[in-house]
């Protein structure tokens, strides 16, 4: 009989603490920020402490967890009692997610994915890091073991771990220019402003300033009657600038901190992610678990010569997944795009990027796209006729070619094509997406024909995954040829079995 | 009831609004006309939708049509069925019907529902459709 295993008692605190997340920080503020007058808060705090402590002591002392020969069995619950038995083969994913605390006393959250669910399947919050070691050993060393008897051939023991993505801090500083995570920085940073600096502070900066300083001289600009001064545009300008500059540079700041010594590490058939300065991310990826590849180029990535690489991995649905999954699916935040290819040979060894035959849509698909896009420009004229008068016509012939140019460079990029045991699809006009889906991955297929689509005899085909995001759904095909790709690829998925 | 609602906002329009004959006439009659299409659109609308409408089981899986402007073709080949439900409301089991309800571990398609089946045939399609027989595709 396998012996029982507790947490480790740490557990108790980081439990208090969650419980506590909710309504520490405020609650910290106030001890801190307006402590001195009002001492009694410390008190109250400390009362709310006690119900938490209580539960988290009971839920340590209820938690038990160990390794059968096939299962991971975790047992919980003083009163509702539950034994959760999770097979090793079903075990996608054992994430670990360290925060600063968390690295101090040398110890990790754990969470572990199977393919369904809501949520992951089990948190073992918190383990020691030899414990995390022996739990990978345990649970994917046994899958070695079992995949290598039905003679896989891929099921290599996982011994060596093979790098294949460094980022280095000027990557990290290309990536924090390039996507713009600035904004999310500065919301945060005013938050906390609010909270932290007197009000009276606040109120002159944020009220004052804000709405006669910046909003009033805006609204006079755009509504001037006598045009606007020159000065107070360029001022305008200036500061928009600024703003805009300064967003950059929290972005890039934020990207050295959260993805700090990215390293993606192959080892056997799993791929390993880990990031993060003060949250450090260990994530685990299982090669065969991959839905889709996506790899996606907005503009600046473009211009910088880079590509960002994601994966969908099947996972739970709802709330949690969002949190849990984009920490996941970050396989190549940033990467050159010639290297590109190379790291998805490394997930799919038959499929070659570069020598994809790309297929086009139907010849007449620029009508349809370019009226799209004209029917989108009518609203803007419109609003603009209402707002500027008759003088804002002009605007129409400038409108109507910035539909056709994109509508010409969309068609021109869309493409589909099936190779190597894939189902590939391109498309973007300016920024783009290549998403790559394993046919075996194919869940449902489906074929769709709007009335516009039937009148020019097109049709659309939509492939979805267990992955989800941005799947293959291709638009503008002729009719004949989307009857055939949804043949190839509806019987192509019923052929062959589904695995997890 | 619609047609209540309809009459009782034409009646409120007529005391607030106090509008001259023609424009009395003009409104009233582009709700008649309104209320005609609607209620010719309530009962045509089922059978147009039931006409374009069918289903196909062989041994590859499950193949649904349906729409009546906006056409679809819905694929789930059997290896790829999770589990199934067939569901019966009140109405439906009055007139011996069932909804057969596919899940799959897809994504935007994850339940794919096939209504209308009498009750026999949507347990005969799940027992088709539910892997872990021997003679399953692999």
């Amino acid at each position: 009989m396998p012996s029982d295993r507790r947490l480790h008692p740490l557990s108790i605190l980081f439990n208090i603490g969650r419980q506590f997340g909710a309504i520490a920080l405020p609650l910290v503020l106030i001890v801190v920020g307006r402590g001195t007058d009002e001492d009694r808060w410390n008190v109250y705090a400390l009362v709310f402490l006690v119900p938490y402590t209580a539960i988290a002591v009971g839920r340590y002392l209820s938690f038990r967890y160990r390794y059968e020969e096939n299962d991971l069995v975790i047992r919980r619950g003083f009163f509702f009692r539950n034994q959760r038995h999770i097979p090793y083969s079903r075990i996608q994913n054992i994430d670990a997610v360290q925060n600063v605390v968390h690295r101090l006393a040398g110890v990790v959250d754990v969470r572990i994915q199977t393919g369904g669910g809501n949520e992951p399947e089990a948190t073992l919050s918190v383990l020691t890091l030899a414990d995390l070691d022996e739990m990978r050993r345990r649970v994917f060393g046994t899958r070695a073991a079992t995949a290598a008897d039905t003679g896989t051939p891929e099921a290599a023991p996982a011994d060596t771990a093979e790098e294949l993505l460094h980022l280095n801090a000027r990557e990290l500083v290309v990536y924090g220019l390039v996507e713009n995570r600035g904004l999310i920085v500065v919301g945060a940073a005013l938050g906390l402003a609010w909270e932290l600096a007197p009000s009276k502070l606040v109120e002159q900066y944020m009220g004052d300033q804000a709405s006669r300083g910046l909003v009033h001289s805006l609204a006079r600009l755009v509504g001037a009657e006598a045009g606007p001064s020159w000065s107070a545009l360029g001022m305008g300008v200036l500061a928009l600038l600024v703003f805009l500059l300064m967003t950059r540079v929290f972005s890039v700041i934020w990207a050295l901190i959260r993805l700090h010594g990215f390293r993606l590490t192959q080892q056997g058939d799993d791929l390993r992610a880990e990031y993060g300065l003060l949250t450090r991310v260990a994530a685990t990826i299982p090669r065969r678990r991959i839905q889709t590849i996506t790899i996606r180029e907005s503009v600046w990535h473009r211009v910088c010569g880079r590509a960002a690489v994601r994966v969908a991995t099947a996972g739970g649905k709802g709330e949690e997944r969002e949190r849990v999954v984009e920490q996941r699916e970050w396989l190549a935040p940033i990467l050159r795009r010639e290297r590109v290819p190379e790291l998805l040979d490394r997930l799919l060894p038959r499929v070659d990027l570069r020598a994809i035959e790309w297929k086009p849509v139907h010849p007449r698909a620029f009508r349809r796209a370019l009226v799209r896009r004209l029917i989108g420009g009518v609203w803007i004229v419109l609003l603009a006729l209402v707002l500027f008068g008759v003088k804002a016509a002009w605007g129409i012939p400038v409108i109507a070619l910035w539909a056709a140019v994109r509508a010409h460079l969309y068609v021109q990029h869309l493409g589909w094509a099936i190779t190597g045991d894939v189902v590939a699809f391109r498309e973007g006009v300016f920024g783009r997406r290549t998403t790559v889906a394993p046919l075996v991955r194919i869940q449902v297929v489906e074929l769709a024909e709007s009335p516009f689509d039937r009148r020019t005899s097109m049709a659309r085909v939509r492939v979805d995954t267990a992955g989800g995001g941005h799947g293959v759904d291709v638009p503008y095909l002729p009719r004949h040829e989307a009857d055939a790709l949804y043949a190839t690829l509806a019987a192509s998925a019923s052929r062959t079995a589904f695995e997890w | 009831m619609l047609a209540a609602a309809a009459l009782g906002g034409l009646g409120v329009f007529l005391v607030v609004a106090r509008p001259g004959w023609s424009a009395a006439i003009l409104v009233s009659g582009l709700m008649a006309a309104g209320l005609v299409l609607f209620g010719w659109w309530q009962q045509a609308w089922p059978a147009l939708e039931y006409r374009y409408a069918s289903y196909r089981v062989d041994g590859n899986g499950l193949e649904i049509r349906r729409g009546v402007y906006f056409r679809a073709v819905t694929n789930v080949p059997r290896s790829r069925v999770q589990h199934t439900d067939v569901a019966q409301g009140p109405l439906q089991r009055r007139s011996g019907l069932a909804t057969l309800i596919v899940h799959t571990a897809g994504n935007e398609s994850a339940v794919v529902e096939l209504p209308g089946l009498t009750h026999d045939v949507a347990l005969a399609i799940r027992d088709h459709l539910l892997p872990g027989r021997s003679d399953d595709a692999v």
